[in-house]
């Protein structure tokens, strides 16, 4: 009886663990690694321009302070494993920010002149609320903070974040390859995915809070109620990029739900529907930055491409998670 | 793949039969949602208990205030968190809990709403225009507009009007924290160990009252806790034999099961990990304690995570010492999965650990303010020694929802997906 269950084990097992692996290998390959590539070289990038000008307007500090918050915000969904390791992703992103952290501590660094911004081991330790991309943009583009302060202090400021930040992006890179990339490969043979199916639903989840945040969070939050519209909450609104953020956002939820649902023609072709209505309802969209929320006709077109995203969420959830033999299980969103 | 299935299936049969010792047998999942819902009805009892005992301290306090009147309106207000935060595994499974728990423990608030604040607080800001609205010394003021009548402060004052006045969130004007920091006042001690210093005077009459106001601060203060026994009267009902809350799980296995494991999971992860723990760390930020006016953040962290184990092993100990136990969530795993229920016995084990290192060391003299201080290595380590706990068992729940094949229930509720095209309709 003994060699019978053996034999069974041997059968039956590499059937479905290959199928998944390969599939996780696919998604790491051409999808993970490439999109935090992209956020370690823009990073850089833009921590080398900074390095060279202390004028914050220069037009290649704003067009590489874009590039890198786009590879942000193209990765922002895979939240697991490396970003959650020392607070990474937390410091490179902090936010939403319903109490004003980040403008608070923020005043109060700009204003004493903290020395915490002239060693990166001493920055790398100080709150989040005054490190990454959001906080970033308040020294680019808010005008009370560009008005506290020595300019020359704003500039060691900036030049510190942006190091910061390129130092992140790349210890996330440096710990997918080949260590977190291993780790997923070898799911079933390890105590952090415990079968086969961990990996996948690791990434699967990935793709559903990817698009949970941006519809609940991006879009929702400007939104507010029809009676209490909160313009003022939209992300990234001082640099003018809400809607840039949702569009890329959703774009990268929905390449990493295709990729999972590679090879399945049914999922393929709704996924493509589902785009087409996201993308046309961007595109009537006037404001980048959700201004008309606060005016019925104008707002409408919001609530719709909140609906859309809403759409690929629930496809994703119904459509791919039961193609994959996968659940949703829990995400940082859940609590309040 | 059906004979693969079939093969898998013989296998486990046979495994079954080989094994030397037996799983135990399955209690009967009807049982075990039954006693889940008796754990609530005892918890939600418990805090409507220790409550009264508070309404009574409180009422003492106005009646003849003292600053021993004043210190045991606060012992009994810590010792009416204690069933009260084992309550909250219950809120993100049941629907009904979620809805209601708003008005008993939001969390954080704008103090100034509510009483006078130091200078440091500042004023009005861009998210909360009501944020230093002050209704203990404006008998009638104006809110989002409206003329606002507060001569009289009353439980429907506080629920009606003032509670998330404005649509905002952090206009917290009833429940826990509201009471809390009328009797603690605020924290301004920063990182430094410490909590709020309210004069028991804030509440004296004529001449030696502080801060002016001390009737309608007394008025409030006792408005709000008879609000907070109303709430919780309600909600111990609706646990009740007949309640809507017991009612909504029992007469479904699967919505029973998933609610149980829901609640533990959300509330360790999205909630208490993330939210109420690890954020204000990464923010420095003392502010961000959960119970910040009583330096009591370190018994709210554990009792939230007492209140998970309790659902997965089916007991809980109440006010009065009794034990409140039947069939649970570990014996239903242990009957399937003898390894998996050892698995995350051991992982409620390791959180609470760590959760009760981060209360002895508050306990101790190390308050959890001094562990979120920038560069407070020691601090940061029994702070993200829970989180990891808390993360950790997280991914074994979600293997027990696997394995109770609880899957499906996420799946369910998406009628729109055959018609995308109604987004433009």
């Amino acid at each position: 009886m003994k060699k019978i269950c053996t034999l069974i084990i041997a059968l039956i097992l590499p059937v479905s663990a290959s199928a998944d692996s390969a599939l996780v290998d696919r998604v790491i390959s051409n999808h993970v690694i490439p999109r935090f590539r992209t956020l370690a070289q823009t990073t850089a990038q833009l921590a080398e321009t900074a390095a060279q000008t202390c004028d914050l307007d220069n037009g290649q500090v704003v067009s590489d302070y874009h590039a890198a918050f786009d590879a942000w915000v193209s990765v922002s969904h895979l939240r697991f494993g490396p970003t959650e390791v020392d607070d990474r992703a937390f410091a490179l992103a902090f936010w939403p920010d319903p109490r004003s952290k980040t403008t608070k501590a923020l005043h109060q660094m700009i204003s004493s002149e903290d020395p915490v911004i002239q060693l990166p081991e001493n920055y790398a330790q100080a709150s989040i609320a005054v490190r990454g991309f959001y906080a970033m943009e308040y020294v680019l583009f808010d005008e009370p903070t560009r008005a506290l302060g020595h300019p020359d202090y704003q500039c060691a400021l900036f030049q510190a974040m942006t190091k910061d930040t390129a130092m992140l992006s790349q210890a996330i890179l440096d710990d997918w390859q080949p260590d977190y990339a291993a780790l997923m490969l070898s799911a079933g043979q390890n105590e952090r995915y415990q079968t086969d199916k961990e990996a996948v639903q690791e990434l699967f989840k990935a793709a559903l809070t990817g698009f949970q945040f941006t519809k609940d969070t991006r879009i929702g939050r400007p939104l507010g109620t029809f009676d209490k519209p909160r313009p003022k909450r939209a992300e990234a609104r001082r640099s003018g990029r809400s809607l840039r953020n949702v569009v890329l956002a959703t774009d990268a939820s929905l390449d990493l739900a295709r990729q999972l649902g590679q090879g399945e023609d049914a999922l393929q072709s709704r996924y493509d529907e589902l785009e087409h209505y996201f993308t046309t309802a961007v595109a009537k969209l006037e404001s980048p930055v959700f201004a008309g929320v606060s005016d019925p006709q104008s707002r409408v077109k919001v609530e719709v491409v909140q609906q859309a995203v809403d759409r690929l969420l629930e496809y994703t959830l119904g459509g791919l998670g039961p193609h994959l033999g996968v659940a949703e299980g829990f995400n940082a969103l859940d609590g309040d | 793949m059906k004979t693969l299935t079939q093969l898998a299936g013989l296998l486990a049969a046979t495994t079954a039969l080989t094994a030397p010792a037996l799983a135990e047998t399955a209690p009967e999942k009807a049982a075990v949602i039954a006693n889940y819902a008796d754990i609530a009805e005892a918890t939600y009892g418990d805090s409507l208990q220790a409550a009264k005992t508070l309404q009574a301290a409180v009422a003492h306090l106005v009646t003849d205030p003292s600053a021993e009147a004043l210190q045991a309106a606060k012992t009994a207000w810590l010792a009416a968190r204690v069933p009260y935060q084992q309550s909250e595994v219950f809120r993100f499974g049941n629907p009904i809990v979620d809805d209601w728990e708003g008005k008993v423990n939001a969390w954080p608030l704008d103090e100034g709403l509510i009483d006078y604040v130091d200078a440091s607080y500042g004023g009005a800001t861009d998210e909360n225009a009501a944020a230093a609205l002050n209704v203990v010394a404006n008998p009638t003021f104006k809110l989002g507009g409206t003329e606002v009548d507060a001569t009289t402060i009353t439980p429907a004052l506080l629920e009606d009007t003032l509670q998330e006045a404005d649509g905002v969130e952090a206009n917290v004007a009833t429940g826990y924290h509201a009471i809390e920091f009328l009797l603690w006042g605020q924290d301004l001690n920063g990182h430094k160990a410490g909590n709020g210093n309210r004069p028991w005077t804030d509440y004296a009459k004529g001449e030696d009252c502080t801060n002016g106001n001390c009737d309608r601060r007394g008025d409030y203060l006792q408005a709000a806790t008879d609000l907070l026994i109303s709430d919780l009267d309600w909600m111990t009902a609706q646990w009740g034999a007949e309640g809507e809350a017991r009612q909504a799980i029992s007469g479904d296995e699967i919505a029973g099961l998933s609610a149980m494991l829901t609640g533990m999971g959300s509330l360790s992860y999205g909630e208490q990990a993330g939210e109420r723990m690890r954020l204000g760390l990464m923010l420095n930020d003392p502010e961000e304690e959960h119970d910040c006016f009583s330096d009591n953040t370190h018994n709210s962290h554990y009792y939230d995570g007492l209140g998970v184990q309790n659902v997965y092993l089916g007991d809980y100990v109440r006010i009065d010492g009794t034990l409140v136990s039947g069939p649970s969530l570990a014996d239903l795993v242990a009957a399937k999965d003898a390894a998996l229920d050892g698995q995350m016995q051991g992982k409620l084990s390791t959180t609470m650990m760590a959760l009760g290192r981060i209360k002895s060391a508050a306990e101790a003299g190390f308050a959890y303010d001094q562990m979120l201080e920038q560069g407070n290595q020691a601090g940061e380590a029994l702070v993200m020694g829970g989180v990891d706990g808390l993360i950790d068992q997280t991914r074994t729940i979600e293997r027990i929802v696997t394995e109770l094949g609880l899957n499906g229930i996420a799946f369910e509720g998406s009628d729109s997906l055959d018609n995308p095209g109604a987004v433009f309709e």
